[in-house]
């Protein structure tokens, strides 16, 4: 109960905040849907200043100095809110990252593209990087992210705060909000903010937006639909031709993942691919006729 | 004068007027490298010397127009682009990304590396460190 309250509190703060300075936000219970017109459009740096890099922890915030974590309840719509910590010595990795696999923040999609760094669009986005406070696959802490705003956008800035703690075991708040427009299922960006609390922000502090983009490609933020940029985005198969289906090796169908017939079959039956259409018929496999991939 | 820097990358040296990181193991280097000799900083870098001073440290709003021949600066937050004519830069290298609003800009490719070295790091893995002349 404790925890949720300093959840709500900061919350409210920080739509306060955005609402100053956005001068049109709207908050819901747990995203902050929030208008974007006030941060200057992407224009090649994966991030932008925001509140001239001062972050809107409040005064009794800064001062507290003990480890804690809380991940806002998805919303209505299956979506991320805040992700908020006191990151310190205590709360950071002991072993290697786990398999996050599992988790399909909204909007997700597995998509290919030749022009995108290791060819994911998408990345299973860490709100709070595993490298502070060591979550895995909590589904309150992962969105449909870009390749381009995990390593460009918020990796400089996870790491500048582990290194930190690293060097002077001191704490730092950190505070990571997706900002959806409408009722979007993929970001448009997230707004970061860190805070270095014994040495007074001395060390670390910052205020910043990172885009939710990926230079190339452009981006149906409502569906995570996608296409090369200058074409329509569509489902999930990008430049590669590859998608995601389901395959029955009974009755040699593939499904959309989607497909009540996916959802349907014997454990034994099924199995997960990744590739082309024209692959599978080539293996024998014949389309379903209830999805019709 | 002799130019120092620490550097990510991307050649990032600095984000909102503060360092990208800082290593005591590399703060140890600076002392040895510089020994004797008059170490030039401003004074939010001369707070990490706080605890084992070099030898000389001198502190001043201008460090890189104060430190003369054979004398070493150590520059984190301000302009690099008026040590062009440095007889060495000295490059600490993270290794890693960090966020940048400063960014080294002199031109290291028309200096002759002699001497590239790395090493384990406090609270990084593995720094190097490099000599132009």
């Amino acid at each position: 109960m404790k925890l949720k309250q300093r959840w709500m509190a900061g919350l409210a703060v920080l739509a306060l905040s955005l609402t100053l300075f956005s001068g049109c936000g709207q908050v819901t219970d747990t995203a902050v849907s929030y208008g974007l017109k006030d941060i200057p459009a992407y224009s090649g740096e994966p991030y932008v200043a925001v509140n001239n890099n001062e972050p809107l922890f409040t005064d009794d915030e800064r001062k507290n100095d003990q480890a804690f974590e809380e991940y806002a309840p998805l919303d209505d719509l299956g979506r991320c809110g805040t992700a908020y910590s006191c990151v310190g010595r205590e709360l950071m990795p002991t072993e290697a990252r786990g398999n996050i696999s599992q988790v399909k923040p909204t909007g997700w999609h597995s998509v290919k593209y030749d022009c995108v760094d290791g060819k994911n669009l998408y990345n299973r986005c860490h709100l709070i990087g595993y490298q502070l406070t060591a979550e895995n696959a909590n589904d309150r802490n992962l969105i449909t992210g870009t390749r381009y705003l995990n390593v460009e956008g918020m990796l400089p800035f996870e790491n500048l705060v582990a290194d930190y703690i690293k060097e002077t075991d001191n704490h730092v708040l950190y505070r990571v909000t997706p900002i959806f427009s409408g009722d979007n299922l993929v970001a448009d960006g997230v707004l970061m903010e860190g805070y270095s609390v014994e040495d007074g922000g001395e060390g670390v502090t910052f205020c910043v937006y990172a885009y939710n983009v990926q230079p190339g490609v452009t981006i149906d933020y409502a569906t995570g639909d996608s296409a090369l940029a200058g074409e329509t985005p569509t489902g999930e198969i990008g430049q590669t031709g590859e998608r995601d289906y389901v395959l029955n090796t009974g009755t040699k169908k593939f499904h959309l993942p989607d497909c009540a017939s996916a959802t349907d079959m014997k454990a034994a039956n099924r199995q997960e691919y990744h590739g082309t259409r024209d692959t599978l018929i080539q293996q024998g496999y014949a389309p379903c006729g209830r999805c019709k991939p | 004068m002799k130019l120092i820097v620490c550097l990510d990358d991307k050649n990032g040296m600095a984000f909102n007027r503060r360092r990208q990181s800082a290593d005591r193991v590399v703060t140890e280097e600076i002392r040895t490298l510089c020994g004797p000799a008059p170490l030039w900083t401003d004074a939010y870098t001369a707070k990490l010397f706080a605890d084992a001073p070099p030898a000389d440290l001198r502190v001043s709003e201008d460090p890189l127009h104060q430190a003369r021949a054979g004398e070493y600066c150590f520059l984190e937050t301000a302009p690099v682009t008026d040590g062009a004519e440095a007889e060495e830069i000295i490059v600490f290298r993270w290794n890693r990304v960090y966020p940048r609003d400063r960014v080294f800009d002199l031109d290291l490719s028309r200096r002759t590396c002699t001497q590239t070295r790395e090493f384990p790091g406090h609270s990084h893995e593995r720094i190097t460190m490099e000599v132009y002349r």
